[in-house]
C-alpha cells in the first residue's frame, strides 16, 4: 500500500451507507409488490370460487352423481374416478421413476449417451400434456385396445409425471454426500445394498415430495384425458375393486369408463344455466382443495423424514 | 536409502502390506508413480505431504476405493500378506479387498441410522442374519473403539445426536466389527477439537495390537505422534520412508527437511 | 547444511535472533576467560573484580536464552534440522554457562594468589599457553557453530586432547614446585584449581563441536572413540 488509510470521516461514511441503503429499501418493495401481485390474484380467484361455489357443498355434492338438474348433480363419479386414476397413476409411475432415477444416479456410466437421455428426461417435463394425451390415444387406447378406461388414463398421466418423479429422484439422490456412499462401499457392500439400505432410504423424503408433487399436477390435467376421451357424463362407479366372495380382489375397474374432477368442471363450465357455474365452482374449490392437500402432505412428509437424517 | 538400523528394523517386521511400483492415473493424469513401499504389520504408518502430493489417492489404492468412479487406472501391485494377493489384480474384486481392509474417512460420516445399526451394517453386509452374533460384535466392536460406555444406553438413538469424535470412533467401531486386517485412515481428526483427536489418536495406540493401521494426515505432530513409520509424499512420489524418529529428527532427503521443518512452498 | 528460509518469516528471525545471541554469549564468555587470564598474569585486581561481577550477564543471557527456545519449541514445534538446531544451542548454552563460571572461578583464584602477592614462582607461562589453546578451542567451535561447519568441530574434538596433556604436564611441574619449595603450597594449589578451570573449558569446547556435528548430520558423536 503505496498511501497511508484516507482519515475515515463519520458523516461521510454515514451518508454513504444512507444512500446504499436506499436501494435495500427500494428493492425490497419492488420484490413485496411483484410478490403480492402472484398472491393476492390468486387468492382473490380462490376466494371468488369459494363464496360461487360455498353454497352447493354438502354431504350430497360428494355422493350424487352428475344430473340434468343442477340442484341434485354431484361430484361423485369425478372424485371416485380422480382418485382410481391417481392410484393408477401412482402405481406405474412411482415404481418406474424412481428406478429409473436410481439407475441414471447410480448405476449409469457417465458419457454420451446417458448425457443424452439425460436432456431428454428434462425435456420430457417440459411437452405440453396434450402431446401426451395424443401419443396415448394412439399407444394405449387404439393399440394396446384399452379403450377410455381408468388403465388408460393412469397409463398416460404416469407418462405425464414420470419426468417429474425421475428429476425429483436424481436430485434427492444427488444431495446424499458422496461419503456416505463411500462409507458403505468401504465396508465391503454392493451397489444394490448401498442402493437399498442407504440411497433409496435417505433420499425418501425427496422422492416422495416430488411424486406427490407430480400426482398434484396429474390430479389438474384436463387436456390428455379429454384426449384419451373420457367421458363428460358419467353415471356409474366403476366396479369395486373389493369383492364379497373370493378372490375378494377385483382389476375390473381398471378397464371402466370414467370421469374426472376437471372434466366435471370444463362440462359444467360449458353449460349456459348458472347454477351449473356454481357446482363448476364448488368443484373447483374441493380440486383446489385436494391440491393443496396433497401438496400439504409432501410438505409435511418431507418435514418428517428430513428431521431423522442429517449429515 | 535406508540406514543400517532401518534396514534391521524391517527385517525383523512382517509386512502386512506392499506397495510395488504402483503408479495411479486418474485419466491421463499420473497421480502416483511408482510408489514402492511396505506397511508393516501391526504398526502404524503414516502418509504425509502437502495438499495434492498423492498421500489421499494412495490410501484409496489399499481399498480399491478408485474403482468407484470411471477413469482410473492403476498399475504396478499392492500385495496383501499373508495370502501373498495383489489387491489390484484385474480378477481381484474389489468387493472383496474391502471386506479385508476397513477405512475411516476424514470428516466423521456415521450412516443416518442408530448407533446400533451403525456398527451392524457391516455385518449386515455380510450376511450375518443371527441377531445374537450381531449384536455381540456390535458390542465388542464399540468396546474396542472406546465407545461402548458412552453409547451402551442410547444404542438405538441416531448416530448423529454423537459429538463429532463420538462420531469418529463410531465409523472406527464401525470398521473394526468386521474385523478387518488393514485399518486406513484419511486424516481422520481434522474435522475434530484437540481433545477428540487426543482420544482418536489414543486409540489407534491401542488398536495397532491388533490390526496393521495406514494413516493420512495434515498434521506432521500428529504423524509424529501416532505412527511408527512415515513416508512423505511430493507431487505423487515417495520421496522418503523410515522410522517416524528417525525420519522426523534426521530426514535424509533435504525435500522432507524442507517441508517438516515448514520450508516448504 | 545450507537451509531455504521458513514459510514463516518470524520464525526463521526468531531462530536466526537465537543463534546470534548463543554466538554473542560466547564473544562474552571468550573475553571473560581471556580477562580472567590477563589479570592472572598481571596481577589486576580491578580486572578479576570485574570478570567475577561480570558473571552474572553470563548466566542472564543462558536464562533468556533457554527461556526463548522453549517458546520457539511451544510455538513452532520444530522438526528433524531445526529440532537438532534447537536442542544443541539449548545444551551449547548450559556449556557456555559453565565455562562463564569456570572463567569466574579462574578470576577468583587470580584475585587470591596475587592478593597474597606471590604469581612468580609457579608455571603461569604454561598455564597462558593452556588458556590460549582453550580460548582458540572455544572460538573455533563457535565459528563452526555459526558456520554449520562439521570438518572444522571434527578439529576442534582432536584438540582437546592437547589440553589434557597440556593440564597434567602443568600439574607435574606444580608438584615439582611443591615440593622444592612448601610456601609454594597454597599459590599452587590455586593454579591446579585455575589449570583444572582451563582444562573444563577445553572440555566443553569439545563438546559444543560435538552438538554442532549432531545439528549437521544428526549422529551423536559423544562418548564415542572416533571422531569423524
Amino acid at each position: 500500500m503505496a498511501a497511508a488509510n484516507p482519515v475515515a470521516n463519520p458523516a461521510q461514511i454515514r451518508a454513504l451507507i444512507a444512500s446504499h441503503k436506499r436501494w435495500d429499501a427500494i428493492f425490497a418493495l419492488v420484490g413485496l409488490a411483484a410478490l403480492m401481485i402472484g398472491v393476492l390474484t390468486f387468492t382473490a380467484l380462490f376466494v371468488d370460487m369459494a363464496l360461487d361455489g360455498f353454497g352447493r357443498l354438502s354431504w350430497d355434492f360428494f355422493t350424487n352423481y352428475p344430473s340434468r338438474r343442477p340442484g341434485q348433480a354431484g361430484i361423485l363419479s369425478a372424485w371416485v374416478g380422480s382418485t382410481l386414476v391417481m392410484f393408477t397413476t401412482a402405481f406405474f409411475a412411482v415404481p418406474l421413476g424412481v428406478a429409473a432415477g436410481v439407475y441414471l444416479e447410480e448405476y449409469a456410466s457417465k458419457n454420451w449417451v446417458t448425457d443424452i437421455i439425460e436432456i431428454n428426461i428434462t425435456n420430457l417435463a417440459g411437452v405440453p400434456s396434450i402431446v401426451y394425451g395424443l401419443l396415448a390415444l394412439g399407444l394405449f387406447v387404439y393399440q394396446f385396445g384399452l379403450g377410455q378406461s381408468i388403465l388408460a388414463a393412469g397409463l398416460t398421466l404416469a407418462l405425464l409425471i414420470l419426468p417429474v418423479v425421475i428429476v425429483a429422484t436424481r436430485e434427492a439422490i444427488r444431495s446424499i454426500p458422496q461419503v456416505i456412499r463411500e462409507g458403505s462401499y468401504a465396508l465391503g457392500a454392493t451397489q444394490w445394498q448401498t442402493v437399498r439400505y442407504h440411497i433409496l432410504p435417505y433420499s425418501s423424503a425427496g422422492i416422495l415430495t416430488g411424486i406427490i408433487i407430480g400426482m398434484a399436477r396429474a390430479i389438474g390435467e384436463t387436456a390428455p384425458i379429454i384426449t384419451i376421451g373420457a367421458l363428460t357424463f358419467i353415471a356409474f362407479l366403476p366396479p369395486s375393486p373389493v369383492q364379497s366372495e373370493p378372490p375378494f380382489l377385483s382389476f375390473d375397474w381398471l378397464m371402466s369408463p370414467f370421469t374426472v374432477m376437471p372434466i366435471q368442471m370444463f362440462n359444467w363450465t360449458s353449460r349456459p344455466e348458472a347454477a351449473f357455474h356454481a357446482n363448476a365452482a364448488a368443484a373447483g374449490f374441493v380440486l383446489v382443495v385436494m391440491t393443496l392437500a396433497m401438496n400439504g402432505l409432501a410438505i409435511w412428509l418431507r418435514y418428517r423424514l428430513r428431521r431423522k437424517i442429517k449429515w | 536409502m535406508m540406514s543400517a538400523l532401518e534396514t534391521h528394523v524391517s527385517e525383523l517386521l512382517a509386512t502386512k502390506a506392499e506397495a510395488r511400483k504402483l503408479s495411479f492415473y486418474y485419466g491421463d493424469f499420473r497421480a502416483l508413480k511408482n510408489i514402492t513401499m511396505p506397511v508393516h504389520e501391526r504398526k502404524v504408518t503414516a502418509l504425509i505431504g502437502p495438499s495434492g502430493c498423492g498421500k489421499s489417492t494412495f490410501l484409496r489404492c489399499f481399498n480399491r476405493m478408485h474403482d468407484l468412479y470411471p477413469g482410473n487406472r492403476y498399475e504396478g501391485e499392492i500385495i496383501l500378506q499373508p495370502d501373498n494377493a495383489n489387491l489390484l489384480a484385474r480378477d481381484v474384486d474389489p468387493i472383496e479387498v474391502r471386506m479385508r481392509i476397513g477405512m475411516v474417512f476424514q470428516k466423521p460420516n456415521p450412516f443416518p441410522k442408530s448407533v446400533f445399526e451403525n456398527v451392524a451394517y457391516g455385518l449386515r453386509v455380510r450376511g450375518e442374519s443371527s441377531r445374537r452374533r450381531i449384536e455381540e460384535k456390535v458390542e465388542q466392536a464399540l468396546q474396542d473403539a472406546a465407545l461402548w460406555e458412552e453409547v451402551k444406553n442410547r444404542l438405538h438413538q441416531p448416530a448423529y445426536n454423537l459429538s463429532g469424535g463420538q462420531q469418529q470412533r463410531l465409523c472406527i467401531a464401525r470398521a473394526l466389527a468386521t474385523d478387518p486386517e488393514l485399518l486406513l485412515f484419511d486424516e481422520p481428526t481434522s474435522a475434530l477439537d484437540p481433545i477428540a483427536t487426543a482420544s482418536i489418536e489414543e486409540l489407534m495406540h491401542d488398536l495397532k495390537e491388533r490390526v496393521t493401521i495406514l494413516i493420512v494426515t495434515h498434521n506432521m505432530q500428529q504423524a509424529a505422534r501416532v505412527s511408527d513409520f512415515t513416508a512423505y509424499m511430493y507431487l505423487g512420489d515417495l520421496i522418503e520412508f523410515g522410522i517416524t524418529d528417525e525420519l522426523f529428527i534426521k530426514p535424509k532427503m533435504k525435500q522432507t527437511e524442507d517441508y517438516i521443518t515448514g520450508r516448504f512452498g | 547444511m545450507a537451509m531455504t528460509e521458513h514459510a514463516s518469516k518470524q520464525y526463521d528471525l526468531d531462530l536466526g535472533s537465537i543463534r546470534s545471541r548463543v554466538l554473542a554469549m560466547g564473544g562474552l564468555v571468550e573475553s571473560q576467560i581471556r580477562r580472567a587470564i590477563d589479570a592472572l598474569t598481571t596481577g589486576n585486581l580491578v580486572l578479576t573484580q570485574e570478570v567475577i561481577e561480570a558473571d552474572h550477564r553470563v548466566n542472564a543471557m543462558e536464562v533468556e536464552l533457554d527461556g526463548d527456545c522453549s517458546q520457539l519449541i511451544v510455538r513452532r514445534q520444530p522438526a528433524a534440522g531445526d529440532l537438532r538446531m534447537i536442542f544443541a544451542i539449548m545444551k551449547t548454552v548450559t556449556d557456555l554457562e559453565r565455562i562463564g563460571d569456570e572463567a569466574q572461578k579462574i578470576a577468583r583464584m587470580a584475585k587470591n594468589i596475587h592478593e597474597r602477592g606471590g604469581a612468580q614462582a609457579p608455571p603461569v607461562v604454561e598455564v597462558r599457553h593452556a588458556a590460549e589453546a582453550a580460548i582458540s578451542m572455544l572460538r573455533r567451535t563457535l565459528d563452526c557453530f555459526a558456520r554449520l561447519d562439521c570438518d572444522g568441530a571434527a578439529e576442534v574434538i582432536r584438540d582437546d586432547a592437547g589440553i589434557d596433556t597440556e593440564f597434567r604436564s602443568i600439574l607435574r611441574q606444580l608438584i615439582t614446585y611443591m615440593m622444592e619449595d612448601p610456601r609454594t603450597i597454597s599459590t599452587a594449589l590455586e593454579i591446579v584449581w585455575i589449570a583444572k578451570a582451563i582444562e573444563r573449558i577445553g572440555d566443553h569446547a569439545k563438546n559444543m563441536a560435538e552438538y554442532v556435528i549432531y545439528i549437521v548430520k544428526g549422529t551423536d558423536v559423544r562418548h564415542t572413540k572416533v571422531a569423524p
